[in-house]
This record gives structure tokens, sequence and C-alpha cells, in this order.
């Protein structure tokens, strides 16, 4: 009796550190955020602005969402996530509104050198203006590119898994 | 036995002679052919960026009128000014090419709107001619030196060198600071092509340069019947004594520091703008000189040419 009451209050230290660590505020590479201010600098038309780090169970463990405030008001939110290359993983962010429709997204950080045309701004456009209700397809809503499509189908993937978690944690925003 | 070597000698040395002066002459006659009245059109675009957010920049593209003058004509120098027409009767006093025969004197820039001078070894310049080019109130922005290439029907001159950032992005951009430039001078059937095939770079003081962007520069400049140009001609025949001025008086700055750095703007206007004034005036060398100083700041650095 005694070892099921120990296991029982080890099981429930265990999962609330677990669940406290999730919604620690995870510190984000310093390259990356660099490009994460240089993106909302250019996105929102302002140099003074912070952020602040928002936590739900919902949100993937490698993934950050942060609030953009700006003399007190927020004005906008930055999901910055991770996804798949051909060999490797890149990082890139997705800017809402206050209404959660999409403001603009980036491919902050690319790791090898084949598909590197999902950076282009050009192609990146189509997911402007997005929200709960769009569900972004590779090859329907959005064109395919040809000698990146491994790149582009899986950021085209994580944008529509972001809408779904933006969505989700909303009432958190 | 030993005549027919020293004939032999001696005539090897004439011909040798003579190819090197025959070169020369064409050298000559290709920078020659970069002056007259041409229609230019300028255009330049952003290529490859080696980091995937960077959004590159619209495309520039704008066209003018050009008179290119030979302001002077030495046997180890050529001086060409070129000036722009607009509506056909405004001129505007545009860059200016100096070009120097196995020249050991260059200028780099470096950057916040500073030039070091330099001295080249005097092997290196074998053969050479360095190009420097100057902005439209006299003062320094580029040089380096190569040999002219005259091959398989082509007359061009490559060379690569960092400046300030140029006139249409001066006052528009802050997010790179040099502008290392690859200068391709071709004389073609019709007129001239600059092109450049440029790199965008943050400099720090003590850091390696980080490269922003690539970009192509495809400069036309097509000949007209000097006609069109009359109102250039005729605007320098007007000004030329007083330009003359300045450069001399920028010549004294030139020769004796191995630094120059210029204020960006003095009483809130830049350099060339206080020009205006002193060319409506006629001003003395003196006058002139006074208003450099004013923008001008030398120093004599040690190991210059390690730079």
């Amino acid at each position: 009796m005694r070892r099921i009451i120990k296991n029982t209050i080890l099981a429930v230290v265990f999962l609330s550190c677990m669940l406290f660590s999730s919604f620690v505020t995870k510190k984000i590479p310093e390259k990356l955020q660099q490009k994460v201010n240089a993106a909302i600098t250019t996105a929102y038309a302002t140099e003074s602005f912070s952020l602040s780090g928002v936590s739900h169970t919902d949100i993937p463990q490698k993934d950050y969402v942060f609030k953009i405030i700006t003399k007190g008001k927020t004005i906008g939110y930055a999901y910055v996530g991770e996804a798949n290359s051909m060999k490797n993983v890149f990082n890139y962010v997705v800017l809402f509104n206050m209404d959660l429709s999409i403001k603009k997204t980036k491919v902050l950080i690319y790791r090898e050198e084949h598909g590197r045309q999902i950076g282009a701004q050009r192609w990146l456009k189509q997911f402007i203006g997005m929200n709960a209700t769009d569900k972004p397809n590779y090859g329907e809503n959005i064109d395919a590119i040809s000698g990146a499509t491994i790149s582009a189908k899986s950021m085209t993937i994580a944008v529509n898994g972001v809408l779904t978690t933006i969505t989700a944690i909303k009432n958190s925003l | 036995m030993k005549r027919l070597f020293f004939l032999g000698l001696f005539v090897s040395l004439y011909s040798f002679q003579s190819f090197a002066q025959n070169k020369k002459q064409q050298d000559i006659k290709s920078i020659k052919e970069m002056c007259g009245c041409f229609k230019v059109n300028f255009k330049y675009t952003e290529t490859f960026a080696p980091e995937i957010d960077y959004e590159k920049k619209l495309d520039y593209t704008s066209g003018a009128l050009e008179w290119a003058e030979l302001i002077e004509d030495k046997n180890n120098k050529l001086s060409i000014q070129h000036l722009l027409v607009i509506k056909d009767t405004m001129v505007i006093k545009h860059w200016r090419q100096d070009w120097l025969y196995e020249n050991e004197r260059v200028f780099h820039y470096d950057k916040d709107n500073k030039w070091v001078f330099t001295d080249l070894p005097k092997d290196d310049v074998k053969g050479q001619w360095t190009q420097l080019v100057y902005q439209v109130d006299d003062s320094p922005r580029y040089s380096g030196s190569a040999t002219w290439i005259h091959a398989d029907g082509k007359n061009y001159w490559e060379n690569k060198s960092d400046s300030p950032l140029p006139r249409r992005e001066y006052s528009k951009r802050s997010d790179y600071n040099v502008l290392s430039r690859g200068n391709r001078q071709e004389i073609t059937a019709n007129g001239w092509i600059h092109e450049q095939d440029n790199d965008k770079l943050i400099r720090k003081n003590g850091q390696q340069d980080v490269l922003l962007t690539q970009e192509k520069g495809y400069n036309t400049y097509v000949r007209v019947p000097n006609e069109e140009c009359k109102s250039a001609k005729e605007w320098w025949k007007n000004n030329n004594k007083f330009w003359a001025k300045v450069r001399t008086s920028w010549n004294k700055v030139y020769t004796t520091e191995n630094e120059l750095q210029l204020a960006k703007a003095v009483e809130n206007k830049p350099l060339f703008m206080h020009f205006y004034d002193l060319e409506k005036s006629n001003a003395t060398k003196k006058e002139i000189s006074a208003l450099i100083k004013k923008f001008a700041t030398t120093k004599t650095i040690e190991n210059a040419s390690d730079h």
C-alpha cells in the first residue's frame, strides 16, 4: 500500500513538473530571435515593440508563440516554427493580424542548398489573408514549386498546422 | 656570330617595345571611345542573397542623355567628365573618370565616408591603367588598377573596388554600408557598356564583411549625334574653369595624406549642394579649399598599403 502511495506521489510530481515546464517561456536561439525581430519590424512597420511569450499545451515543444506589443497594446501575433526540408529542418515565422488572419509568412533559417525557392515572397504571399476557415493545400490553393517540392509541401503543411494551433489557443492570446 | 646575337636581341627588344606602344595606343583609343554624346540606360537588379529571409528590393531603371567630355589628354593621363542632360536644356555635372597609366597611387573606400590612399608596387601596375572615379563634387568614389584587354574582337577593362552606396540608394538604405563593385567597361560597336557585379556588404570594425546581397548592373551607353548634347557642351564651356579650380583644390588634399574622411553634411547640406553656390559666384581656389576643409578630415596612417 505504501509503495502505491509513494509511486502515485512520484507520478504526480513528475507530471506537474512536465506540465510546469511546458508553461515556462522557452528561450529562443539568438540568431532566430534576431530574424524574428527583423521580420516583425518590416511587417508591422515598427522598431519599438516587445514580445510576450504565450504558453499552451497545444503549442508543439519546438515552436514558439508571441504576442507583439507596442506602447502596451497588442498589435499582432508571431508563430515561430520548424519544419522539414529535404535533408534538414528550417525555421519560419507566421505573423498574424489581431483577427488571426495571416499578415505575412517568412522562412527565416534554411539549412541546405536545395529548395531555397520557398523563401521568395512571390510564393509565400499566397498565405496572406488566410485564417482558421482556410485550409492551405499544396498544388491546389497553394502553387507547387518545381525543384522545391519537399520544402514547399512541408511549409504548406506547417502553415495549415499553425492555423489550427492558433485557433485552438485563441482564448489564451 | 656575336654580331648576329646582338642583332637578334635588338630586333626582339624593338618588337617588344613597339608591341607595348601599340597596346598602349589601343588602350587610349578604347578609353577615348567613351567620350561623346550617349543615350544612357541604367538597370540594376538584386540577384542572390545568402540569407533566405532577405527580401529583394525592387529593380532600379532610369535613363538619360549624357555628354562625356575629354578634359585632359596626356600621354599617361586621360580624364573624362560626364554631364547629364535633362529635358534637352538642363545640365547636371555628373561623375568623372580619370585614367592613369602605370599609376601607383590609388584610393579605396573603407566605410563611414572614409577613403584610404595606398601605393601599389611598381611591378604590379606594369601595362595597367588605373581608373579613378570621382563624385559630382569631385570628391573620391572608388578606384582600381587593371589591364585593358583587346582580344577576340572585344575591348574591355575589369576591376573590383569598394565604394560608398550608390546615389540611387544613398538616402534610402541603411542595411548595408559598402558597395563592392565589380566593374566591367566594354567598348561596343555603338558605344559602350558598363556592366557591374556588385556585392552589398555590411562592414564593421574588426569583423569580417558580411554579404547582404548581390546585384547586377547593366548600363548601356548608345552613341547619338553630338548635336543632341549641345547644351552640355555649352555648359562645360562656361563652367570648366571653375571645376578646374575644384580639381586643383582636391588634388592638394589627395597628395598629402593617407586617410580622408568626409562629413556627410555641414550646415545641413551635403558637399555637392554647397558647390552650387560656389559655382554660381565663380569662387576662388581659396574659397573652394576652405569649403573642402569644412568637410574633410585627413590624417597620415602607418602601413596604409596593408589596408
